[in-house]
């Protein structure tokens, strides 16, 4: 269970790095919702995803 | 089609400024997070300290992690029994912590020997309860200056030990619990040795009680007043018969060699006149708790000690430092004055931090001094601050906790500090600073 717990824990800091580029890729590169209200959504939901791929939280 | 040009730089620069915002409010959220999980808090330790060990002593494999922590021995060299005293399983109950360090701080031991351990979820105490607005540290005041000691969680920090599984099975019973208490100490005894990283610091502590033979073991905790359990000693009237279980799988339990029961209640009748401190048996049939498990599978007598904390109520308002150091709230009155808790709670008098420590520090004592008495073989002999020496100081206007704490930078305490902290040496994996 130990062995699961650490691989799946790799997975999800991949997955939150993957999630974290995704979402500074859209910020500035995207082609549906050009409303500026979603610049600052994916500026915002880029914090967790950055604290948690540096360990932080 | 020059304007058309530079529309999109604009676009750009204000992107950019969202960007920088937010990052700043990250950097922010960041160093608060890290201020926490790193913090180094002090004791002075008093001349009566032998030895100092760690979990990894007894668990070599939590070197190095989050989950290590150290054990304190002041052995008195005169033979009798051995007291452990366990602080800081639920980080968020700091009392706990904060009576372990006033008896490090002050201990003399004159008969048998007492081991400490001060916060034996370290990890636990670098993080706050998710989705649980409330301050980080609180202070305590002495002559000398300010202390400052952690507000911590319940669980092991999930940087430690992630992810939970959707339902948590304590091993050996295979008793069904909540899922986060895969990370909460006092749900993993008897702990394994090679389990998650909680079930590591589970089994360090089973090892001390083994190896060292204890033969009185006492768990500081702290429970709400909306909770039964609250300002109560819990203790086995009955253990686990291990041979029997080695052989059979079957748990079926016994009367103890040494009754922690008949020990808590002659503690909490004979405290009745400096504060209310009910008894209860531990049940055979909730597995996990240091109150059960311990006593199973070693051959110490356990007993466990709720003081009330009403700033993990759920019902309070703000959950402030006033809120934890004080223990005044409205609402909690209220509820008491319609008999719904567990505690005669007065607001005007509240649950200050003092009388939860000094509550401790009086009920180990009492459980020390009747243990003795029905069992002169393990006799222990110490002495630390009581709770009526710290409400003496209070009614002169004196903040008891801090009369009691040392200044760990005064020259003549500089050989007995010891930074309770550990050193990042990898990806999670931590080295005490010593």
């Amino acid at each position: 269970m130990v062995f699961i717990q650490n691989l799946i824990q790799i997975i999800y800091y991949v997955m939150a790095a993957l999630i974290a580029i995704s979402l500074a890729k859209s910020l500035f590169k995207r082609k549906k919702n050009g409303n500026w209200v979603y610049d600052i959504m994916y500026a915002y939901c880029l914090i967790p995803f950055v604290l948690r791929v540096l360990h932080i939280k | 089609m020059e304007n058309a040009k530079k529309a999109p730089s604009k676009r750009l620069i204000a992107k950019i400024v969202i960007l920088v915002f937010f990052a700043v409010v990250a950097i922010i959220a960041a160093v608060q997070f890290w201020q926490l999980r790193h913090f180094k808090e002090e004791v002075v330790v008093s001349d009566a300290l032998t030895d100092v060990k760690w979990f990894s002593d007894y668990v070599p494999s939590l070197e190095g992690t989050w989950l290590d922590t150290p054990v304190f021995f002041f052995d008195s060299g005169v033979e009798g029994g051995t007291v452990f005293i366990c602080g800081g399983p639920h980080p968020y109950e700091p009392a706990s912590t904060v009576a372990a360090y006033l008896m490090m701080e002050n201990i003399e031991v004159t008969k048998g020997r007492v081991i400490i351990v001060p916060r034996a979820n370290y990890s636990g105490s670098t993080e706050g309860m998710l989705g649980d607005a409330y301050p980080m540290f609180f202070d305590v005041e002495s002559e000398w200056g300010t202390s400052t000691f952690r507000i911590g969680d319940r669980y092991t920090n999930p940087l430690d030990q992630w992810p939970d599984p959707f339902v948590y099975v304590n091993y050996p019973s295979g008793q069904s619990q909540a899922y986060q208490d895969i990370r909460n100490l006092n749900r993993t005894y008897p702990g394994r040795e090679n389990g998650t990283p909680t079930e590591r610091a589970a089994y360090a502590i089973l090892e001390i009680l083994r190896q060292e033979e204890v033969d009185i073991a006492i768990d500081m905790h702290e429970a709400e007043i909306l909770y039964p359990v609250t300002s109560t000693y819990v203790a086995p009237a009955s253990v686990l018969d291990r041979e029997h279980f080695e052989e059979t799988g079957e748990m079926v339990f016994v009367e103890p060699e040494r009754n922690a029961l008949d020990v808590a209640m002659m503690s909490g009748m004979n405290l009745s006149g400096q504060f209310l401190m009910k008894s209860e048996a531990s049940p055979t049939s909730l597995h996990g708790l240091s109150h059960r498990e311990w006593s199973d599978w070693s051959d110490a007598m356990t007993i466990l000690m709720e003081t009330p904390e009403i700033f993990i109520d759920k019902i309070t308002g703000p959950r402030t430092e006033a809120l934890m150091t004080e223990g005044k709230d409205e609402f909690l009155q209220k509820v008491t004055d319609k008999g719904l808790t567990y505690f005669p709670y007065d607001m005007e008098f509240g649950t200050p931090m003092w009388y939860r420590v000094g509550r401790h520090l009086t009920g180990a004592l009492e459980t020390l001094t009747w243990a003795g008495m029905f069992y002169p073989d393990i006799a222990v002999e110490a002495s630390w601050p009581t709770f009526l020496e710290m409400q003496d100081l209070e009614n002169q206007g004196v903040d008891s906790v801090g009369a009691f704490l040392k200044d760990p930078n005064a020259p003549e305490n500089a050989d007995n500090v010891y930074v309770i902290y550990k050193e990042p040496v990898g990806e999670n994996m931590l080295k005490w600073e010593e």
